[in-house]
């Protein structure tokens, strides 16, 4: 069983090939070169797209962009491959490299995407619910680490690999796989109709 | 055959043409309605609903042609210009289609695309020929001598001229996107009964920002009641300044040029006023005026494709500018 699996919803993408539990390979990349980074870890498996039995995408929360840069890359390889696709969660696969630590993902405009009571939410960087000596990683802890450390959160040193997600964990967390349609995004806002296009008379 | 994606703005489009330029189906998925109520497009609500269509389009494409993925020999997809967020989604599906079936992706320019409308049968129009390029996004005066690209001989300086028909009826209160809506009262309207300025730009370029701020005034001079009775003389006389804007500078551009052929196209070429203005033009055919997939694929039989894989690092560009 080959498993395809990525993640494009934050700042570093993540694509990794699995084989029943082995790692075979893991890159970081960035959402618009994902397909680029599966390419190469096939070819030093000696393998290519037909060999894929099953796709893991990253449904965000993060970038919208990001998040549909991903979800439209595995809808589209799971009708030509005919593949069973999972979605995982961002903030599940950052959680799952770094047990026991909350996940926080930067969300801009002074927001991140966290985890309340295991339900993903966005709020501000102060509303996030933590106890003390808790670790928090991701790319929200490491920009809001002063906020977070005031409230006694250990996060790790900004270049840790904990803040960026691995797609080995979307797939080992993969467990209920089908249409690939089913698979909906998880933005977590509103879209933003402030200023459309053509509004200015 | 070719399988064509476009998702530059508020269309979702698949289609399949043959290498000889037979369309075999155009699938257009149109998120007008989803963004009237905002009076314009909503880049992020566009790319939602482009994630949610993109798929389901090519399906329908590829039924509609009663055709399978076997029979599609390459990918051609809308790199630019456009909405970078809109763009991408078509990026990203037809990357991945075209890889997973190790197929070569030809990535398309927009207005290429625009122009290759006209190159599909039953009637293809062969280069050379002057065009005019007009649209809700673009305004542009076109030196087309080859298949395979064109130089820009004008562009407008503000608005473009679908944007300013677009402007101009929801000033005449006719809703979003009232372009189509302006042209039918246009013509139970005396194109003469007011005058609207043509503005007059250096050499080829386009200016509408002048003749909707006239109409924006004219509006506003006018009491309720006179201006319910007048509303067709104002969007024919609105009308007959863009179109005439539009029309001199098609002749001075081709008159340029040298060229004996002149063409129309983009959604603009659907108004009325237009087109009887320029009875010896090539205009587009109605299907093919707005954003669609089928001149995509037509652009992509004058490019040269990008063999598997080298295509997976491709970007989206938002305007011809950064490409």
């Amino acid at each position: 069983m080959l498993t395809l699996a990525f993640d494009t919803a934050t700042t570093v993408a993540t694509c990794a090939l699995v084989r029943d539990g082995d790692v075979l390979g893991e890159r970081t990349t960035s959402a618009a070169r994902v397909l680029e980074a599966a390419h190469d870890l096939l070819a030093e498996s000696g393998l290519a797209s037909e060999a894929i039995s099953r796709l893991v995408v990253g449904t965000g929360p993060g970038s919208f962009t990001g998040i549909r840069i991903g979800l439209a890359t595995a809808r589209a390889l799971a009708f030509v491959l005919q593949t069973p696709t999972a979605g995982i969660t961002t903030l599940a696969a950052l959680a799952a490299g770094s047990p026991g630590a909350l996940p926080v993902i930067d969300a801009r405009r002074g927001e991140v995407f966290t985890l309340l009571a295991g339900a993903p939410v966005c709020v501000k960087p102060g509303e996030v619910v933590v106890e003390k000596r808790m670790v928090c990683v991701g790319d929200g802890a490491v920009r809001y680490r002063a906020v977070l450390e005031a409230d006694g959160v250990v996060v790790p040193p900004d270049a840790s690999g904990a803040h960026v997600p691995h797609a080995r964990w979307h797939a080992q967390l993969a467990e209920t796989f089908g249409p690939a349609e089913d698979l909906q995004p998880l933005y977590l806002r509103v879209p933003d109709v402030d200023v459309p296009r053509g509004k200015t008379l | 055959m070719i399988l064509g994606l476009e998702t530059s703005c508020d269309e979702t489009a698949a289609a399949l043409v043959t290498d000889d330029g037979h369309v075999r189906s155009n699938i257009v998925s149109s998120q007008a309605a989803l963004h009237a109520r905002y009076g314009g497009v909503v880049p992020e609500i566009a790319s939602r609903r482009h994630l949610e269509l993109v798929l389901p389009v090519v399906k329908e494409a590829l039924q509609d042609a009663d055709a399978a993925l076997d029979d599609v020999s390459r990918i051609a997809v809308t790199q630019g210009p456009g909405l970078v967020g809109a763009l991408l989604i078509g990026l990203a599906a037809g990357k991945a289609i075209a890889w997973a079936g190790r197929r070569p992706l030809i990535p398309v320019d927009h207005l290429h695309g625009h122009v290759a409308s006209l190159y599909l049968e039953p009637a293809p129009l062969e280069p050379p020929f002057c065009c005019l390029l007009a649209s809700g996004g673009h305004t542009l005066l076109l030196d087309v001598r080859t298949h395979d690209g064109f130089a820009v001989l004008g562009t407008t300086i503000d608005d473009a001229a679908g944007e300013a028909f677009d402007k101009g009826a929801r000033l005449l209160g006719l809703g979003y996107p009232g372009g189509a809506e302006l042209d039918r009262l246009a013509r139970q309207g005396d194109p003469e009964a007011y005058r609207f300025p043509v503005a007059r730009t250096s050499g080829l370029d386009f200016s509408f920002s002048g003749v909707k701020t006239a109409l924006l005034y004219t509006v506003r001079s006018l009491h309720q009641t006179e201006l319910a009775e007048r509303k067709a003389d104002l969007a024919a006389s609105y009308e007959r300044a863009i179109v005439t804007a539009l029309v001199r500078r098609l002749l001075a551009a081709t008159e340029q040029v040298g060229a004996e052929r002149m063409a129309v196209v983009g959604g603009v070429a659907a108004n009325s006023e237009l087109r009887r203005s320029l009875p010896s033009a090539r205009i587009a055919p109605l299907a093919l005026c707005t954003d669609n997939a089928a001149m995509i694929a037509s652009a992509a039989r004058y490019r040269e494709a990008i063999p598997y894989p080298g295509y997976l690092a491709l970007d989206a560009y938002a305007s011809r500018d950064a490409a």
